[in-house]
């Protein structure tokens, strides 16, 4: 059984807008799933009707096996929910906004618990500052805390690292990786394609229905590569295919040994070279 | 229950942790109590000033009840925490009761209050019968109030939108209750409307009360409709907050 089944799912609201217009996917248990698509794609529209808290137009959807609005509070029980942008009481400390939301689920040793989750996103020490206090980066870190509490067995998390800068990015991916590791399925949505490739499989969603959804790898083996190759005064230029196979079969004709025959090149994206820049820089 | 208590509790830290907002919403009332002396001066000797003074004093808390309570209900929609609990698994009932209990303690001390100050300002002397009826009958108008917010909250999606109901709901307390004006003198239409509001029974029981020889036999069908009152704007608003988009 899959972890999220979605079958054309709509949402309309009145007669014009249709912020998902048949979504179909799947998720299977214990991945990365990446929702990727530009803003107003529909993304928090479909994170908001598989967690149950949006009735849609149309289609079904099933999540770890239950119906969202029929099943609610077993699904409520199993699922983490950290929605866009910080939803958190500013006025009260970290360490009570992750008890508050985890005691609604009868969390054992509460305090004991709330308190591993910031430690988890590594604000221990803020624990007892009010979240207005916090910067927007330390906002987001204490709401994923919130989502994580319980343990659920799967975690909803809409642009959790919208308006986070690079190295806090990188420690994020690393938290949700850790949380794959220890068994749970992470459903991230985001804007960002390069966040993409960090994912299992990824859902591209553009003006409500699903583009193409396939593991990252597989995706790019369907773009085209612009190979440019100087010999002397000459240049040349093609397109070739997106596969290693195409680049060795492209070169081939420039001596590249016939017993070759893969070549794949994989250039630093701008954000990984970025971090290691500041990394360089801290020394 | 258990959650209903842990809501309950989150409200109550909030509040204390607003120490500007808590003395405001107590502040507020002994501000307009005060202004209303000031206006009642200027009436001739031997004018009834008790007559309408408790009751002024009922009015304020109801009104402030109401406003914080629906303004605080619409903030947790706006800011995106009212789904944020319903995912958790929090329902509807558990938040309502929750901000009933977080606002009780409030609506509580503003009504011991704002009748405290009346009653000292005003020189008013009611034995301890008496008081004892009209502070019960201010508090659970506070809470009637509490109430009133927390369904008016479930139609607004902004804080915006609260406002509109505000002359909506308060004006016609004030003149279809019979504090200001005889409720039998108005047309037939006017007094019955009159009835939908809690104003109306809070003002036939201080009314009773401050009357010397007053009975509390003659009104308690008022104490009572005022609890029903609350208890009826509970299971509504318990069906009009939306859980689900």
């Amino acid at each position: 059984m899959d972890a999220v089944e979605a079958v054309g799912l709509e949402k309309r609201y009145g007669k014009k807008v249709e912020a998902l217009r048949g979504v179909d996917l799947s998720v299977r248990k214990g991945e990365v799933f990446g929702l990727v698509g530009p803003n107003g794609a529909g993304k928090t529209t479909l994170i908001k009707a598989l967690v149950g808290s949006l009735r849609p137009s149309g289609g079904r959807a099933r999540v770890l096996g239950l119906d969202p609005l029929r099943d609610r509070p077993e699904l409520r029980r199993r699922i983490g929910y950290m929605p866009q942008s910080p939803v958190l009481y500013d006025d009260l400390p970290a360490l009570e906004n992750v008890e508050f939301f985890g005691a609604a689920h009868g969390v054992p040793n509460l305090r004991g618990r709330a308190r591993e989750a910031l430690r988890f996103v590594e604000l221990e020490e803020r624990a007892k500052d009010p979240v207005h206090t916090l910067s927007g980066g330390m906002k987001n870190r204490v709401s994923l805390a919130c989502a994580l509490v319980h343990e659920p067995e799967m975690l909803f998390l809409d642009e959790p690292t919208a308006g986070v800068d690079p190295r806090l990015r990188s420690r994020f991916w690393a938290a949700f990786r850790e949380l794959a590791r220890g068994g749970a399925t992470l459903f991230i949505s985001t804007h960002l394609m390069d966040e993409a490739t960090l994912c299992d499989r990824v859902a591209v969603l553009r003006q409500g229905r699903v583009v193409v959804s396939d593991s990252p790898r597989e995706i790019l083996r369907r773009g085209r590569t612009r190979l440019r190759v100087r010999e002397g005064e000459r240049e040349e230029e093609r397109l070739i295919g997106g596969r290693p196979e195409d680049l060795a079969e492209a070169l081939r004709g420039y001596g590249l040994r016939g017993s070759v025959s893969a070549v794949s090149v994989e250039a630093d994206s701008l954000e990984q070279v970025v971090l290691s820049i500041i990394g360089e820089e801290a020394g | 229950m258990r959650r209903t208590l842990i809501v309950g509790g989150r409200v109550l830290r909030q509040l204390r942790r607003n120490p500007r907002f808590l003395v405001l919403s107590i502040v507020g009332p002994l501000v307009i109590v005060y202004f209303l002396k000031l206006f009642f001066d200027t009436f001739p000797e031997g004018f009834d000033t008790g007559r309408y003074a408790v009751p002024a004093a009922a009015f304020i808390v109801h009104f402030m009840a109401f406003l914080l309570c629906a303004i605080a209900l619409v903030q947790e929609r706006t800011a995106g925490t009212m789904e944020r609990m319903f995912v958790n698994g929090f329902r509807r009932a558990e938040v309502i009761g929750g901000y009933v209990l977080g606002y009780l303690g409030l609506a509580t001390l503003q009504a011991a209050v704002a009748l405290g100050e009346v009653l000292w300002l005003f020189e008013l002397d009611y034995d301890a019968d008496a008081l004892a009826a009209l502070f019960a009958v201010v508090w659970l108008l506070a809470i009637a109030s509490v109430m009133l917010g927390i369904f008016v909250s479930t139609f607004a999606r902004r804080e915006g939108q609260v406002f509109p109901f505000v002359p909506l709901i308060i004006l016609p307390s004030v003149f279809l209750s019979g504090f200001l004006v005889d409720v039998d003198e108005l047309p037939g239409w006017a007094g019955w409307l009159g009835h939908a509001f809690p104003m109306l029974y809070a003002n036939n029981v201080i009314q009773e009360m401050i009357e010397p020889g007053g009975a509390l036999a003659d009104v308690w069908t008022n104490f009572a409709v005022l609890a029903g009152y609350g208890a009826a704007l509970l299971a509504l608003a318990s069906l009009t907050l939306r859980e689900i988009e």
